[in-house]
């Protein structure tokens, strides 16, 4: 399965892209997503969830997943976020900040 | 010539709209469908905003400032930490929270007279330690909120330290307060960016201030502070030479344009707001520059002003710098020194003020091309 997260928005307007493969995950990152894609509903969500509310600097996701022969994409506003897909985009944002900067070889 | 759906906002009532949308050409149907869609949404917007000002917080016109903590988690506003008149905490997020709303609360209560983000003295709400590594500050409509950056990763993995640390964040956050409850731009493409360049321009205001930096002092960075020594950049925007603030491998170059030759084109970030906003920054600055000494006496209380009376839910680029140039002309006199500068200001951006003059934005020009007369 993969996954690639593009964040834009916020106050920086820095975007946060990239991609996580589940095959070159540690198992355990690896369960703990496939599990969230799973109970998320991921792929039966509407493709574009706008946010709901005022306000500024606020983040927009956009949050393709492959699984087989499935292919989704959703676009959703921070304030928009499904109670059921917070975990998966808090999830899924620790792990691509985490790999950021390439650790040393 | 642009259609402008609000300059014909002014007169038309919506049951002419809604005729003109039921019998009118195909160009003038589509053009007073949208005007009706346009109008309603600014509507609802204004409505929502006074659901916001009728809200029990809104009391004596005092400074009334409460800090909470999310305690790293999405619940807002979380827990009391700090109000009024209370002891330092100790936690450096909640103290920054506390005293940046304080030097903010007292530019706009000092310089300008306006009492707090509704000019009625609204309570104001700061949230700290939201979520765990989050990356931001907002405002959701009602209050201020700071993430801690990336306090959740190792030291050597860490780009963004916590968003309090520049009291220019917080200054930003408190003037789309500002902003929503005046001229309440649209948050997108260049109304959008006018949105952000006014929270940028109000930010740097509170740390000029401050700092008791004159124009040509002042360094005129956005979020110094906001990154860590892992990022090669000295903040998140320039006003004085926007597209320089950062040049990092990881995180890419600072896009901001500073002329409207190099304006960006995207979809994304609700149409560049955080990047096109460099344009009015950097002629805000050039104004400033031009006017001479503290920013925030002659500059500053053009932009409030303007921002206060005169900006509308759609106004663009070329409208602000109308709209500031009429303000200086009103405040410091026709073709005053202040008023050049704005000129000169905006002309450095690319921007002529005048480009649009009164009558073709007027309520008869206006109706007259949405009926696609003229």
């Amino acid at each position: 399965m993969k996954i690639h997260l593009e964040r834009t928005g916020g106050f920086t307007g820095i975007p946060l892209t990239g991609t996580l493969d589940t095959d070159q995950l540690s198992p355990e990152d690896s369960q703990s997503l496939r599990e969230l894609v799973e109970s998320s509903g991921f792929f039966s969500l509407e493709a574009k969830i706008p946010s709901s509310g005022g306000g500024a600097d606020r983040f927009t996701y956009l949050l393709t997943i492959e699984a087989g022969e499935r292919s989704h994409t959703v676009e959703i506003g921070e304030t928009g976020v499904p109670g059921a897909l917070q975990a998966l985009i808090q999830r899924v944002t620790l792990l691509v900040r985490q790999r950021r900067i390439a650790p040393e070889p | 010539m642009v259609f402008r759906p609000s300059s014909v906002f002014c007169i038309l009532p919506p049951y002419m709209l809604e005729r003109i949308a039921e019998r009118g050409s195909d160009a003038q149907r589509s053009r007073a469908t949208q005007t009706i869609q346009l109008t309603s949404q600014m509507r609802a917007e204004r409505e929502a905003a006074g659901r916001v000002a009728a809200a029990p917080t809104a009391g004596p016109l005092v400074k009334q400032r409460v800090v909470y903590t999310a305690d790293f988690t999405s619940t807002l506003p979380g827990r009391v930490v700090r109000q009024e008149g209370g002891a330092p905490t100790g936690d450096p997020a909640s103290d920054e929270a506390y005293d940046g709303a304080g030097a903010t609360y007292d530019l706009y209560w000092d310089v300008y007279q306006r009492s707090s983000v509704d000019g009625n003295g609204l309570r104001l709400d700061s949230t700290v330690h939201y979520q765990r590594g989050y990356d931001n500050a907002f405002w959701n409509g009602q209050q201020m909120v700071y993430g801690d950056g990336d306090e959740d990763l190792p030291p050597d993995q860490r780009l963004f330290n916590r968003f309090t640390i520049a009291i220019d964040v917080i200054g930003h956050e408190l003037t789309h307060g500002v902003t929503q409850y005046t001229g309440n731009l649209n948050y997108s493409y260049q109304s959008g960016a006018l949105n952000e360049s006014f929270s940028d321009v109000f930010g740097s205001l509170v740390k000029q201030r401050g700092l008791g930096q004159t124009a040509t002092d002042a360094d005129w960075i956005i979020g110094q502070g906001l990154f860590t020594a892992n990022v090669n950049g000295v903040g998140i925007r320039s006003m004085k030479a926007p597209g320089t603030a950062y040049d990092d491998p990881v995180l890419g170059k600072d896009p901001q344009p500073a002329h409207m030759k190099d304006y960006v084109n995207t979809i994304n970030d609700n149409g560049g707001v955080h990047i096109n906003s460099g344009i009015p920054n950097h002629a805000f600055y050039l104004t400033a520059y031009e006017v001479g000494g503290y920013a925030w006496e002659k500059a500053g209380r053009i932009w409030i002003v303007t921002l206060r009376d005169k900006i509308r839910a759609s106004s663009n680029f070329q409208n602000a710098a109308d709209l500031t140039y009429a303000t200086a002309g009103e405040l410091y006199g026709v073709n005053s020194l202040e008023q050049q500068a704005v000129s000169k200001g905006w002309a450095g951006v690319g921007i002529t003020v005048g480009q649009a003059t009164p009558d073709q934005n007027g309520c008869l020009p206006g109706l007259l091309k949405l009926l696609g007369i003229r």
